[in-house]
This record gives C-alpha cells, sequence and structure tokens, in this order.
C-alpha cells in the first residue's frame, strides 16, 4: 500500500497530476520516471522523510511496494536512533 | 585470452566465420569480454548493442532491431535467454539476414568439452574490425565500420594523447555500446596492458557512488563521463558516503559525448576538490563514432582551457573575446587534434574559413571510418577527399578545437544520441494528434548539464481535460521507445512553421513554442 504522502513526493518530481499506484508498479511504467529522474525521486523522498538511501538499498529496490517499506524502514530506524 | 580461445572454437562450430556481423545484446557481465575477442579472433565483426532498458516496448525494440539487421545486415545475435523469445521471430522474417540467435552466457557446461582449437583467418589492416551503432529506434541507425588499422593506429596515438601509461587504471561505468565505452575504457586499455574497472551502467545510474567508490578504492586515475555525469555525482551524492573516498590518484577525468560546459567542470571540482580531485584532471575531448574515437583531447595535466566569448556575436558565428559589458558565452576546449588527425572549419559549402569565425567541424584522421555499411548514399554525403564532415558546429582557436552546436537536429540526452525523427513518428501516430504536424527538440537544462526533449504537437482537441489526457498520452508513446519526454505543447491545426521542405521545421517552431512560456 502506497501512502499519500509517498505518492505526492513522486507526483511532484514527475510533474504529474495524479497515476495510480500500487505495490507492484515498476518505474518503467510510470510517465516521465526515468533513471535520471529516478536519482531525483529518491532525493526528495530523503528531504521529505529526513532519511537517507544505502547505495545498496537502493540498487535492490524492484518496484513501488519495496520502495514503500524501505522507507517505513527507514524512518523507524531514524526515530529509533533519535531517541536513542 | 583463453577463454575468449574457447569462445571462439565454440563460435566457429556453431558456423560463425570471418565478415559475419554478430550482434551482441548482453548486460554488464565478466564472460562479455573473452566472447567479444572470441569473435574478434575469428574475423567476424563484433557489433555491441544496447540491452533494451524495461521501458522500451518488446514490439518496438524488435522492430528497430529488425531495421538495424535489414540496414547492417546482421548474421547473427547473440543475447540472453531472457530475451531470446523476443528476437527469435526475427529469424523467420522473409528476407531476415540473421541466421541464427545464440546465449552464450548459458553455455558454462557445454564450454567444457570444447577443444581450444580454432582457425584463426587471414585478416588485413584494412578489413574491417567492428561495427558501431547510433542510437535510435526508426532503423535509422546507421552501421559505422572501422577498420583494423583504424582501430589500432586510434589506440596507440589516443593513449599517447593522455599519457597512458603502466601507471594507469582506468575506472568505467560507461556502457560499451557507446564509442566511449568500447574505444576509451576497453580497446585501449586491452592494447596498452592497462587495468579496467568496469561497474554496470544500470547499476552506476542509480548509485553514482559507486564510480567514486571504485576510484578511490582501486586507486584508479581516469574515468571518461559524459557531461551530465559531472552534475549527477556533485548533485546526488551524499556528503556521509565520501567519508572514505579519496581521488587523489585520479589524473584525469575526461568529458566527453555531449558538449562539454564550463559549470559542469565548475561544480564538479567544488563539489570534490577537497576529496582529492585536482582542477587540471578538467580534461575534455571531442569524439565521434566515425573517427573511432577521439578527434581532439586536451593535454594531461592541464585543465581543459576556458574562454569567455561575447554571446551576440557568436550567435553570428564570430568568435571574439567578451568586454566587461558583454553577455558572455563560456567555451570550453576540446583541445588540439590528436596525432593522425586533422581539423578544418568550413562553410555550407564546404570551403575553409579564417580562424575566428564559426563553422562545420571538417576531420581527416588515420582512423577514420570505412563506410556505413550498406549506405554508399549516407556515407558519400558526409565522406569527400578523405574528409569526414561531422555536422558538428565549432571554432579553431590558438590550435585548439571547441564545439559549440550542431548542423543536425540530432538530440543528446544523458550522452546518448536521439533522432528526433523517432519521436515525432510515435507521437504522430497517437489519435488526437495531427499525422505528420510534430516537431521534437531539444533544450539545454542547467540543473542537470544535458538536454531536455520537448514535442509540439498539433490538434483539434480543445477541452482542456481531453489536452491533458493526449500529453499524457504523449509521454506515454514516447517511453515506449525509452524516451523521457519532458514538456508537451499541444497547439492548434496549422500553427507549426513548415520549412522549404514542406515539414514543420524544427528549429523555426523550437523558437516559437519555447516563446509561448515567456
Amino acid at each position: 500500500m502506497i501512502t499519500e504522502r509517498l505518492k505526492k513526493v513522486i507526483l511532484g518530481e514527475l510533474n504529474l497530476d495524479d497515476y495510480y499506484f500500487q505495490d507492484s508498479t515498476t518505474a518503467n511504467l510510470v510517465p516521465g520516471w526515468d533513471s535520471l529522474k529516478h536519482i531525483a525521486i529518491l532525493a526528495s523522498i530523503e528531504k521529505e522523510y529526513g532519511i537517507r538511501f544505502k547505495s545498496l538499498e537502493v540498487i535492490r529496490l524492484k518496484n513501488l511496494g519495496q520502495l514503500q517499506e524501505l522507507v517505513a524502514r527507514k524512518v523507524e530506524e531514524e526515530s529509533e536512533r533519535k531517541g536513542e | 585470452m583463453m577463454s575468449a580461445s574457447f569462445y571462439a572454437s565454440y563460435l566457429q562450430a556453431q558456423g560463425i566465420k570471418k565478415g559475419d556481423v554478430c550482434a551482441i545484446i548482453i548486460r554488464h557481465n565478466r564472460d562479455f569480454y573473452p566472447l567479444y575477442m572470441g569473435i574478434s579472433a575469428l574475423g567476424a565483426l563484433p557489433s555491441v548493442l544496447a540491452y533494451p532498458n524495461p521501458r522500451l516496448h518488446p514490439d518496438k525494440f524488435r522492430f528497430g532491431l529488425e531495421g538495424m539487421a535489414r540496414r547492417s545486415g546482421l548474421d547473427w545475435v547473440l543475447t540472453e535467454a531472457e530475451l531470446e523469445p523476443i528476437v527469435r521471430p526475427l529469424l523467420l522474417r522473409q528476407g531476415s539476414t540473421i541466421g541464427g540467435i545464440f546465449t552464450p552466457m548459458e553455455w558454462g557446461e557445454k564450454m567444457e568439452g570444447v577443444k581450444e582449437q580454432f582457425e584463426h583467418p587471414e585478416v588485413t589492416p584494412n578489413e574491417p574490425c567492428l561495427l558501431q551503432h547510433s542510437s535510435g529506434t526508426t532503423g535509422l541507425q546507421k552501421g559505422v565500420v572501422l577498420s583494423h588499422s583504424a582501430v589500432l593506429e586510434h589506440v596507440k596515438r589516443y593513449g599517447d594523447s593522455v599519457g597512458l601509461g603502466e601507471w594507469d587504471k582506468i575506472v568505467n561505468w560507461l556502457p560499451l555500446y557507446h564509442d566511449m565505452g568500447l574505444i576509451a575504457a576497453f580497446y585501449v586499455p586491452l592494447t596498452a596492458g592497462i587495468p579496467v574497472v568496469q561497474i554496470d551502467p544500470f547499476e552506476w545510474v542509480v548509485a553514482p557512488i559507486l564510480l567514486l567508490e571504485a576510484l578511490s578504492q582501486e586507486k584508479g586515475t581516469m574515468s571518461w563521463l559524459p557531461n551530465f555525469a559531472y552534475n549527477l555525482l556533485a548533485d546526488r551524492v551524499h556528503e556521509e558516503d565520501l567519508e572514505t573516498i579519496r581521488l587523489d590518484s585520479v589524473r584525469m577525468i575526461i568529458n566527453c559525448s555531449e558538449p562539454v560546459r564550463a559549470e559542469s567542470h565548475d561544480k564538479f571540482f567544488r563539489r570534490f576538490s577537497s576529496y582529492g580531485i585536482k582542477r587540471e584532471a578538467l580534461a575534455a575531448c571531442y569524439a565521434m563514432a566515425e573517427t573511432t574515437f577521439a578527434a581532439t583531447q586536451t593535454a594531461a595535466g592541464t585543465p581543459a582551457s576556458e574562454i569567455s566569448l561575447d554571446r551576440e556575436m557568436l550567435s553570428e558565428g564570430i568568435v571574439r573575446l567578451a568586454k566587461k559589458n558583454d553577455e558572455a558565452r563560456i567555451c570550453v576546449s576540446s583541445g588540439p587534434p590528436i596525432s593522425g588527425c586533422d581539423l578544418r572549419i568550413v562553410d555550407d559549402s564546404g570551403k575553409d574559413i579564417p580562424e575566428g569565425r564559426v563553422g562545420e567541424i571538417a576531420i581527416r584522421s588515420v582512423s577514420l571510418f570505412t563506410e556505413y555499411r550498406n549506405s554508399p548514399d549516407k556515407t558519400a554525403e558526409v565522406l569527400k577527399d578523405g574528409w569526414y564532415f561531422s555536422g558538428d558546429y565549432g571554432f579553431l582557436h590558438r590550435g585548439e578545437c571547441y564545439v559549440i552546436g550542431r548542423k543536425k537536429d540530432i538530440i543528446i540526452v544523458a550522452g546518448k544520441n536521439i533522432y528526433p525523427e523517432d519521436i515525432e513518428d510515435a507521437v504522430s501516430q497517437i489519435k488526437g494528434v495531427l499525422p505528420g504536424r510534430v516537431v521534437a527538440f531539444g533544450i539545454e537544462d542547467i540543473s542537470t548539464g544535458t538536454e531536455q526533449i520537448c514535442v509540439v504537437a498539433e490538434t483539434r482537441e480543445e477541452n482542456e481535460e481531453e489536452k491533458k489526457r493526449l500529453r499524457m498520452v504523449i509521454i506515454e508513446a514516447g517511453m515506449q521507445i525509452d524516451i523521457t519526454i519532458s514538456r508537451v505543447y499541444l497547439v492548434p491545426p496549422r500553427w507549426l512553421i513548415k520549412s522549404s521542405s514542406g515539414k514543420p521545421s524544427r528549429r523555426e517552431n523550437k523558437e516559437r513554442a519555447l516563446a509561448l512560456e515567456i
């Protein structure tokens, strides 16, 4: 399930009004989402959530559902880190 | 080399022989290199083609490959098992030149029993060595034939021009279907015995830090990058990922295959100077498949020269240094011609024009291509009396070449050449767009250091919601041929200005469309 917050960041970066995202959606299906845009989208997500992706984590991503899971995990890690 | 011999033996047993064209469509893989050399050892012509991006529709890929096979006379396709079902129908097409499809990366067990024994045919220096293809999807790609002599002369002379020595180590993420990847980062180190670190291009583009990690860990000394990569690295790498990075070993980062932008060099230097990048490491070259690779190269140990020119005079073709209050354009040198290469600047009729004027760059080189395969007309258009007319505009200043534009309408996005015809053709077929009433062009995008693609299409549609939908369909049509359209302008019928040939003029309509935004 892709959250509205994540969807908004992606749509903003792609300059799209709307798009029906599913967990199984892959970047190649989304208008404008090419490899150069991919990096810009990830940077926007990092900024929005205050998180940092590692290279390997990014290379392994297969679809939007995995991106959503990664974001959730990173946010949790970040809040645990801050709580310490 | 032993592995290459095994491949040669096995390929010969499959019927591959001297003069055959072998298209290789294989992703980053260590076995690619011995396979390539195995083909070459048989006197066959390897031709590396881009592995299709997932965005590219399989039918479009097949269509493009079919056009290329027809034009270039591909004899064999060597690819991966995943792609085989998409390519196989081409075998059955009437008049197909393709004699067979192989999946060499699956040959592990079959290769075990193979004896390292193959007949190495006699090859003379002027016989073809390899075939390079430009980008494109509509079969417009031209197959550039390079002889053994052209390639061997080039690797030696180009190596000398960058002061290549045993102390060097090349780090490369460029795909090998591109001349910059194939020649600079494969043939040059191979023939000079220099180690090279190859990075998967698909991985690099999502994690650009990989290049810096490899340069740092392996103490790399050289790398070739298209201009956009300088911006990408400077803008998109996190500070914390750089903690262990040192780039002191790097002696040359060579900007090539897109117009070299001064601001990209500045940005890159500002970002990485504290990690060991030296200003003098920022080099540039002017290269194309038709000259094997480089025609010019800036000297090792000195940064690419920059000159500030009067922008208005430059637009009139006059090279004049900018004065204090002039609007200036900073031009970056691509260096003097390399050994064995001569340059002229000519006018539209092919006559020499004096230094200080902008014209078309014509090149004579010991490494010039032989022909565009099976295209004598296309060859004759650009190759005259031993000179190659590049279609690039530039000028010479103090013996160095500055490239500032193109005569042809090709768009270069992130180092990849894109034919506007491919886009116009795809968009023209969309319901709601008036057929043939479409133009595509590139515009400079300073933030990414490359070009963005814009489309202007005529439509009778007036409803705003419908126009929004149509814009989306146009962007999706671009995706199907692996092209990202960044802006779509929908205009009413008869809006586009026609050129003297009766077709909509790209140049004039570009100016007109951009004026809509002001």
